[in-house]
């Protein structure tokens, strides 16, 4: 186990990290503007690392979606989100129940479940080292400890998309020969929750004058 | 000239006197980089030699409630000064009869036992401003701790050992290990666990006059004459040894000498000095890039420089690092 990785696993293994370090950004971003640019950049890295299994590996259907996830993950939602937070008119991300201080250590904690758990799976995989899997398992716990945490919508939103940028580190590490169409399928099931969540945004902030959730309560007829 | 061959002794006590003689000289660098960088001319880079000499030559004020405590403080944190050099690679790649008495985590003891002597000290001033430059020191020196924990777990995972010497030569054995993950994640964390520990912008401004911002720098507002002179000798010290530890433990570990010859202990010391500038020009650059952190804001940083660490960790057990 502790033998040196080789360049290839290493490499992979570090943009996984990166995906995981941003999702842990987010968790720590302010305003809500800046976690909309974190997801952006995670789903670059999610793109880039898409890019580094097809080309070391010779998968070419992983070009088509490295492609797909760039215009999309990259570019229309955040630029959609962004658009929807301009007519929104609000900066700050409503503040979450513990310090970020906090946040960041509870979320260690949950990260370092996911890391044993998978660990203890002993999946091996063909295409990347076992520790991506282990990684894009923190991934999504870390996602769900940032919708938990966070009360506004937004905030849950990107942690929703950036959960299903785990999913897709995750597919990377078990399946990297998925086929094109079920990769495909995950990206439209992602449009669909960007038209769900962009329409709760509107519809709560005509309604209530504010995106935090915790007005969810007294949502009466 | 290179059939003089430098016993390991000798080696061993120029590498004490490189830190010793060589830190004003970094130092210097940094503070004349940083106010090159700001469009001012800067002090001299000689100018904390001139410093440590003028206050040499002045007389000592102690207070009257203060006990001999507060003079023993600057002597004990400049011998601990003195001894690290001993147990980390500062010029040579083999290791040094005495490099062997303390490890990693000794090191660590040594330069915490400084920082402790020096926070004793300025709380036995009396003084509110040193007092609370103590103990907020003593604070965020234990919040680092863990981090500092971390990043030696992960040196020893690494290595199986836990001598900074082993890492060092773990290192300069493949390029592959450069990218690997829970180094790079060791080193960007002991990164910022120097950031911390040498009172750099993130955490503290060095060169601000207003107290309520101050860590480190509060401690020593009491002290005169040659006590103050060895603090400021001392903090320049501890700096070059952080940068020493970060250089030729975790990043760049080339350069130094693999015999004794004198050309190439000469040459080993050019390259440590050197290098110890340039990241000291990277810390430069930070400082006129950021601003200081609300003082209630600087767990968040130590947060992040405790994840890294973790992470690097875990990584390395599930088999990716």
């Amino acid at each position: 186990m502790s033998s040196l990785p080789s360049t290839y696993d290493g490499v992979a293994a570090g943009l996984s990290l990166l995906v995981l370090l941003t999702e842990f950004a987010m968790l720590r971003a302010p305003l809500l503007r800046s976690q909309v640019r974190l997801y952006a950049f995670q789903s670059l890295v999610v793109t880039g690392l898409a890019l580094y299994v097809a080309a070391s590996k010779h998968i070419d259907e992983l070009f088509v979606l490295a492609g797909l996830s760039l215009l999309l993950k990259v570019v229309v939602v955040p630029s959609l989100i962004l658009r929807l937070l301009r007519d929104a008119d609000t900066d700050l991300a409503g503040s979450s129940v513990v310090g970020s201080a906090s946040a960041i250590l509870i979320a260690l904690v949950v990260a370092a479940f996911g890391f044993f758990a998978v660990g203890s799976l002993h999946v091996n995989s063909a295409s990347l080292p076992t520790s991506s899997l282990a990684i894009a398992c923190a991934i999504v716990l870390v996602a769900f400890v940032l919708i938990i945490l966070r009360s506004d919508v937004v905030s849950q939103a990107i942690g929703f998309f950036s959960l299903e940028n785990g999913v897709s580190v995750a597919s990377l590490v078990v399946a990297s020969g998925l086929p094109l169409i079920v990769d495909i399928a995950f990206l439209f099931d992602l449009l669909v929750a960007v038209v769900v969540f962009g329409v709760i945004m509107r519809v709560h902030h005509t309604r209530n004058a504010t995106l935090s959730t915790s007005d969810f309560d007294r949502l009466k007829g | 000239m290179d059939s003089i061959v430098v016993s390991p002794y000798g080696v061993q006590a120029i590498q004490v006197l490189t830190i010793l003689l060589g830190a004003p000289l970094v130092s210097g660098f940094i503070s004349h980089a940083e106010g090159r960088m700001q469009g001012r001319r800067g002090p001299r880079i000689l100018q904390p030699y001139y410093d440590i000499i003028k206050l040499f030559s002045k007389e000592t004020l102690v207070t009257n409630d203060s006990s001999w405590v507060f003079l023993a403080g600057p002597i004990v944190a400049f011998a601990c000064y003195l001894t690290v050099p001993l147990l980390i690679p500062v010029l040579t790649t083999f290791p040094l009869p005495l490099g062997f008495s303390g490890d990693i985590l000794g090191g660590g003891f040594i330069l915490a036992l400084a920082g402790f002597s020096v926070a004793l000290s300025g709380a036995e001033s009396g003084a509110p401003y040193a007092q609370l430059g103590a103990s907020r020191a003593m604070t965020f020196g234990a919040l680092i701790e863990p981090t500092i924990l971390f990043v030696i777990f992960a040196v020893a995972l690494i290595t199986h050992t836990d001598l900074p010497y082993a890492l060092s030569a773990t290192i300069r054995s493949s390029a592959s290990q450069m990218v690997r993950p829970s180094h790079v994640f060791a080193a960007v964390a002991f990164f910022l666990v120097v950031l911390v520990d040498t009172g750099r912008v993130p955490v503290e401004t060095h060169s601000g006059t207003l107290e309520f911002g101050m860590i480190d720098e509060a401690r020593t507002l009491e002290h005169s004459g040659p006590p103050l002179a060895l603090l400021k000798w001392g903090s320049t010290m501890k700096q070059l040894i952080l940068y020493t530890i970060l250089i030729n433990v975790f990043l760049a570990p080339w350069g130094l000498a693999s015999t004794g010859k004198v050309s190439s202990v000469v040459l080993a010391v050019a390259a440590l000095l050197g290098k110890a500038m340039v990241v000291g020009l990277v810390f430069a650059v930070i400082d006129n890039l950021f601003s200081k952190l609300r003082l209630f804001k600087i767990t968040e940083f130590i947060a992040s420089a405790f994840l890294l660490a973790v992470l690097s960790v875990l990584v390395f057990y599930a088999g990716g690092g």
